[in-house]
């Protein structure tokens, strides 16, 4: 396990190095910068120059570069290049936010999408086509369903018609009551797609394992529906379903980027979004380190994970 | 970025000592211990003079600052503000007295005549590296000779000048131990003499202003300003439904605005606070050298008919550089009314009666917008095919600032005609130095744009400003497209909310009915 830790470790560093350089010079090749974005239609010229002294742009590339790895090393993630503020603070307040978003989603999905695709499986199994053919019907339309309206119909109809939830405020923790009310929608939203393609995936996979001998060996044994189904079919027909569990995790922190703007979360996908749009590459950059750690840390929770749910699974 | 406890404690005490002590005024009775609850469309960028950019930012700044002059809400008109009066000989020594007794926020002192030339020193101070430095490049030396009368003298006469010094950009006045309080942080710690100020900032989430108790035309009615930060127009539409803010800072879809209008919000509106020019760049494509294909592209598009299907509460058809509302405005000048007939012969006569294709520099964050759409549509009509290049937004300012495209747009907020006159004009201004993008040089043009910045008489510098905006018109490198009007909408109880040409609100008119 130490030597697969210290694996896994080595390539963290390496990928790390890896994005840090790429990210650094792609964004700079791309043209405009921070200091045209911020002016818009106002500078140009000299005027623009001052802009660009004053925020460090025209110091030499390798320079800014060797400084970016400086600070880097000793943990110090700088300053934004548009508002002069930590960066390290920001992605502080930011990140828990997200995370948070990311995590209920996936408990959410959880809950709903493994029980429906199991009974898909099961009614499918038995030949009930017709309803498992509505409850995969659903999931496809869910699935295809854009956030970004499926959020916008939410806020109709959950805050404006219903009035159950803001569609504004402030979104803290030091308030858990009012945090959980805000995250409640972006919540739902993101768990529609992700309970359609998880249900989907669990179906398909318990559905293969049950027309294993061993589940008939099960049921010739007497026990109940449930227990074969819950117990045997769907713990064999897991690898699968932690594998999607994982990939959404990941996909889950670039799809709160569309649902942090519509209900106004202030996320790392928020952050991530203006830092692109306004080329502050200090916060960029920042934020592909800190993408690229989540990611590699959860790749290295599945691959726990599958080694538990399998013991014959070795790297 | 959080205001001290000590902040928050003097500035309880000062505005509770303040209430108690006016308390029988007319302007105190109507004070509300209240707060309002405002739309902020983007995250902020910070509030110091020097350098601050973008329009929401300057609204906050707005009311945090004061210039020595400033602007009438609604005409637009210079008005006294730090300055109680002025006079000037030739327009090159302009004279300020200083109204006496005005207060700094957060116990800064009193406000006196080494501020202001603190002020106008830090903005032209290398080391501040402001953007607005050239905006007092005419200054030659600003003297201080007692505590209440400022003396600025310009290196050539300029009738505009009132313009530099009101409540805007490098015209704020700054106090200099709040700024060196704040060290590197000054952007996020502005102190002013206006009626805000800046009590609590979370740049992700919401910036809290409070009433200044001291302010010299007495505290604003309402105490807090509550700016949420919402950026999506829809759910910011959603939230004044549904009570969670009463005013929204500025929207831009006509749908959520008769949403809004339907259900009996205000519409609070400012028509005209800038035209949206199309900027010609003739050596990109060589077509666009010649006069007649210029004319060709501005009879070409029935802007009346564009606006009005695409917003008509948002913008107006453009005749001038300059706005309706401006001293220097003229009807007098060239007009292009659609003609398509006109436009095919003109481009028959410049030798393109085949066809001619021409691309427009846009940003992929708009996309091909509705009108751009339009616009598209009409100049096939004659023959003429417009490309869209679709950039990024930073790209796009890149690029025409450098004036590589061939057809751009540009929207100038100014008060200051000079300000949109010179920099569009001017040959000093060329892209890349400055923002004019087409490196439009009429020798003509040039002469009268300095002659009537240096004319004392307003009659003559107005008739001069009017043949120069002939000449511009008629060359046609800049074609005045559309004027675009900001709406706020908001709750029917909140009054005052009276947007200026800058497209800025003093909440110090502020108030619930």
């Amino acid at each position: 396990m130490f030597a697969f830790a210290g694996k896994k470790l080595i390539q963290l560093i390496v990928t790390t190095i890896g994005v840090v350089t790429l990210v650094f010079f792609t964004l700079r090749l791309i043209p405009g910068d921070a200091a045209s974005a911020m002016a818009g239609d106002t500078l140009s010229g000299e005027a623009l120059e001052r802009l660009r002294d004053q925020m460090g742009l025209n110091e030499p590339l390798m320079s800014q570069y060797l400084t970016y790895w400086r600070k880097l090393l000793v943990l110090d993630f700088g300053e934004t290049i548009t508002t002069g503020l930590s960066a390290g603070e920001l992605m502080r307040a930011a990140a828990p936010i997200t995370i948070s978003i990311a995590l209920a989603t996936i408990v959410v999905t959880v809950l709903l999408a493994i029980p429906l695709g199991t009974l898909a499986a099961f009614l499918a199994h038995k030949g009930k086509k017709g309803l498992d053919s509505l409850i995969t019907g659903a999931a496809m339309v869910l699935d295809l369903m854009p956030s970004f309206w499926t959020g916008l119909f939410f806020l109709l109809f959950f805050s404006l018609t219903l009035g159950l939830f803001p569609a504004s405020g402030t979104v803290s923790l030091e308030n858990p009551g009012h945090f959980l009310q805000r995250i409640a929608l972006p919540v739902m939203v993101l768990s529609v797609t992700q309970v359609a393609t998880m249900a989907r995936i669990t179906r398909t996979a318990v559905l293969e394992v049950l027309s294993e001998d061993y589940i008939r060996t099960a049921r010739s044994l007497g026990w109940s529906e449930l227990r074969v189904l819950f117990r045997h079919a769907l713990k064999n027909a897991a690898l699968p379903i932690v594998t999607v569990v994982g990939l959404s995790f990941g996909s889950l922190l670039n799809g709160t980027v569309i649902v942090e703007f519509i209900f106004n979360i202030p996320g790392i996908g928020s952050l991530l979004v203006n830092g692109i749009n306004s080329r502050d590459y200090q916060m960029v950059q920042n934020l592909i380190i800190v993408y690229a750690l989540i990611f590699v840390t959860i790749n290295f929770v599945t691959d726990l994970v599958y080694r538990k749910i399998d013991p014959r699974v070795s790297f | 970025m959080t205001a001290t406890r000590r902040d928050f404690l003097s500035g309880v005490l000062a505005s509770t000592a303040a209430s108690a002590l006016s308390a029988g005024t007319a302007r105190t009775a109507s004070a509300q211990a209240s707060t309002l609850r405002v739309r902020f469309y983007d995250d902020p960028a910070g509030f110091d003079p020097s350098n601050i950019f973008r329009i929401e930012n300057e609204n906050i700044a707005f009311n945090i600052f004061s210039g020595l002059t400033t602007y009438d809400s609604t005409s637009g008109k210079i008005v006294p503000d730090l300055a109680e009066s002025w006079e000037n000989k030739s327009n090159k020594v302009w004279s300020f007295k200083l109204r006496r007794g005005v207060k700094w926020q957060k116990n800064y002192g009193e406000f006196t005549s080494a501020d202001v030339v603190y002020t106008y020193n830090r903005i032209v101070d290398p080391k501040t590296s402001s953007p607005y430095a050239a905006e007092f490049g005419n200054v030659e030396s600003v003297e201080a000779p007692d505590p209440y009368t400022v003396v600025f003298t310009l290196k050539t006469p300029d009738g505009n000048f009132l313009h530099q010094v009101a409540n805007y950009h490098q015209g704020q006045i700054v106090n200099k131990k709040a700024i060196e309080d704040a060290g590197d942080r000054v952007r996020w710690n502005p102190v002013g003499t206006g009626p805000y100020y800046l009590d609590f900032i979370d740049v992700n989430s919401r910036i809290i202003l409070k009433r200044h108790a001291d302010y010299f035309r007495g505290p604003a009615p309402i105490e807090t300003l509550y700016f949420q930060i919402i950026k999506d127009e829809s759910t910011a539409t959603i939230a004044l439904r549904n009570g969670e803010i009463d005013l929204i800072m500025r929207s831009n879809r006509e749908e959520n605005l008769d949403i809004l209008a339907k259900a009996g919000f205000t519409l609070n509106k400012v028509d005209n606070y800038a035209a949206l020019v199309r900027v010609v760049n003739p050596a990109t494509n060589r077509a666009l050298a010649d006069v007649r294909v210029r004319h060709a592209l501005a009879h070409a598009i029935d802007w009346e008919a564009v606006c009005k299907a695409t917003g008509a509460q948002l913008q107006a058809p453009a005749h001038s550089l300059l706005l309706p509302w401006m001293d220097a405005y003229s009807p007098n000048v060239p007009r292009y009314e659609f003609d398509q007939a006109r436009a095919r012969k003109l481009l028959a006569d410049a030798g393109a009666a085949r066809g001619l294709v021409v691309r427009q520099l846009g940003t992929a964050a708009q996309g091909v917008t509705e009108i751009q759409q339009f616009e598209i549509d009409f100049l096939s009509q004659v023959g003429v095919t417009m490309r869209m290049e679709l950039v990024d937004t930073p790209t796009f300012n890149q690029r025409r600032n450098r004036a590589e495209f061939e057809l751009s747009s540009r929207l100038l907020p100014a008060v200051n005609p000079d300000t949109i006159l010179f920099s569009y004009l001017h040959p000093s201004n060329a892209a890349p130095r400055g923002l004019n993008g087409a490196r439009y040089d009429n020798p003509k043009v040039t002469s009268l744009l300095e002659s009537a910045r240096a004319e004392v008489d307003p009659a003559a510098r107005k008739a001069m400003y009017v043949e120069l905006q002939k000449i511009a018109l008629t060359d046609m490198f800049y074609q005045p497209l559309y004027t675009s009007n900001v709406v706020w909408p908001g709750k029917k109880n909140v009054v005052g909310v009276r947007i200026n040409y800058l497209a800025q609100v003093n909440f110090h008119e502020v108030s619930f009915a």
